[in-house]
């Protein structure tokens, strides 16, 4: 299972981007082989559009899951097309938020 | 000759000085090109409103002969089209109508269709031509109807008065593009300088002649003292006065009443001026 999430600075310890389309970095952290990986957000400060890149990114990394704050409406329209599953984020590191939607505890957006 | 009203923010006066410039001024046409929220038109009082739609052109994808090189998303640079779940989607509100992606596209699987942007209306009022644009809701931009409405007068040796949008983006330039002169409405209030100071860097870059109207006027020298510094000049002061905001705000001119009538008056007679020099 691939879980993407948005955020602020680089890495597991980072805290989630408060906006998604316009996030720094991507983590993208595969639960089969227990790597994760950073993507730069090149996309971050065009003026319009920018969630539906992210949203285009984040299909073409064959995420099921996605963990953010919210989404826009351009994006979500994308994201009703294919079987992701977004889930709300906490006020924590990515990493925590990793093991809290593991373990059941986060709450699904949409 | 063209002489275009603009303002960092909104609701400085750009409306009240551009319709009564063009009421005073003869054989004048007044445009709206504040094509999200026009209201020329509450003041022009027109029996027979002629009406022409303004289309653009967007990229369809015949998903038939793509073949998702993706040339085309890389393209764009208004991020109107992804390459999402194995096709190209377009996003048509985002789309700016550059045809980039049609000229890029290897597989020639792009075609390109016209949809409605907004539409111009036209008419007199009296011997005052007046043209005004109105956006479709929910589009992302009004350039191509101020395209559309600046063609339309490009050749027009009258006094064309230009209504433009707020503040000092792609519509606001292209509004003032072949503008001979531009008047700057400011209020005097913290904001207000801020976003005068905005809109005139603007000009300076277009390298417009520009004056200045002072608009809600008072004792505060904000106003004063930036046209000061910037060697701007002040082509009138409107005053904050009760009566003036009530004929205006029935969407009567103000310069046709005589005690505020004279301050129009200068105000187009220095900005003809100036134009001139």
């Amino acid at each position: 299972m691939i879980i993407a999430v948005p955020t602020s600075t680089s890495g597991e310890k980072s805290f989630i981007s408060e906006n998604f389309g316009r996030c720094n970095f991507f983590y993208i952290y595969d639960t089969d082989t227990e790597i994760g990986k950073v993507y730069t957000n090149i996309y971050k400060d065009g003026q319009h559009g920018v969630g539906l890149r992210a949203a285009e990114f984040v299909l073409n990394q064959k995420a099921d899951i996605l963990i953010t704050p919210r989404v826009g409406e351009k994006s979500l329209e994308m994201f009703k097309l294919s079987q992701i599953k977004i889930y709300e984020c906490q006020n924590e590191t990515v990493k925590d938020n990793i093991t809290k939607f593991l373990n059941n505890e986060l709450k699904e957006l949409h | 000759m063209q002489i275009a009203v603009l303002s960092g923010k909104g609701g400085t006066g750009k409306t009240l000085v551009s319709v009564n410039l063009a009421r005073l001024a003869k054989d004048s046409i007044y445009v709206d090109c504040d094509v999200e929220e026009p209201n020329g038109l509450l003041y022009f009082k027109i029996p027979n409103i002629e009406e022409e739609i303004v289309y653009t052109k967007y990229p369809v994808i015949d998903h038939d002969k793509c073949i998702g090189c993706r040339k085309c998303t890389n393209f764009c640079q208004f991020n109107a089209m992804a390459f999402i779940l194995g096709k190209v989607r377009v996003f048509k509100e985002l789309c700016h109508s550059c045809g980039g992606c049609k000229i890029v596209c290897p597989a020639k699987a792009i075609e390109e269709k016209e949809k409605e942007i907004g539409k111009i209306k036209h008419g007199y009022h009296d011997s005052t031509e007046v043209f005004s644009g109105e956006m479709v809701l929910g589009e992302e931009s009004g350039v191509p109807i101020i395209k559309a409405l600046l063609n339309k007068v490009e050749n027009s040796n009258k006094t064309i008065f230009i209504d433009s949008p707020p503040g000092n983006g792609c519509s606001v330039m292209e509004s003032i593009r072949d503008a001979d002169y531009c008047i700057l409405a400011a209020e005097p209030s913290i904001f207000g300088l801020y976003n005068l100071n905005m809109v005139y860097q603007l000009t300076k870059n277009f390298q417009k002649k520009v004056g200045l109207v002072i608009n809600k006027s008072t004792d505060d020298n904000l106003i004063r003292e930036f046209a000061a510094e910037n060697e701007v000049k002040i082509l009138g002061e409107i005053p904050m006065d009760l009566e003036l905001a009530k004929i205006n705000s029935e969407g009567n001119f103000v310069s046709q009443i005589s005690r505020l009538g004279t301050i129009f008056e200068d105000i187009l007679a220095q900005a003809l001026s100036e134009v001139s020099l």
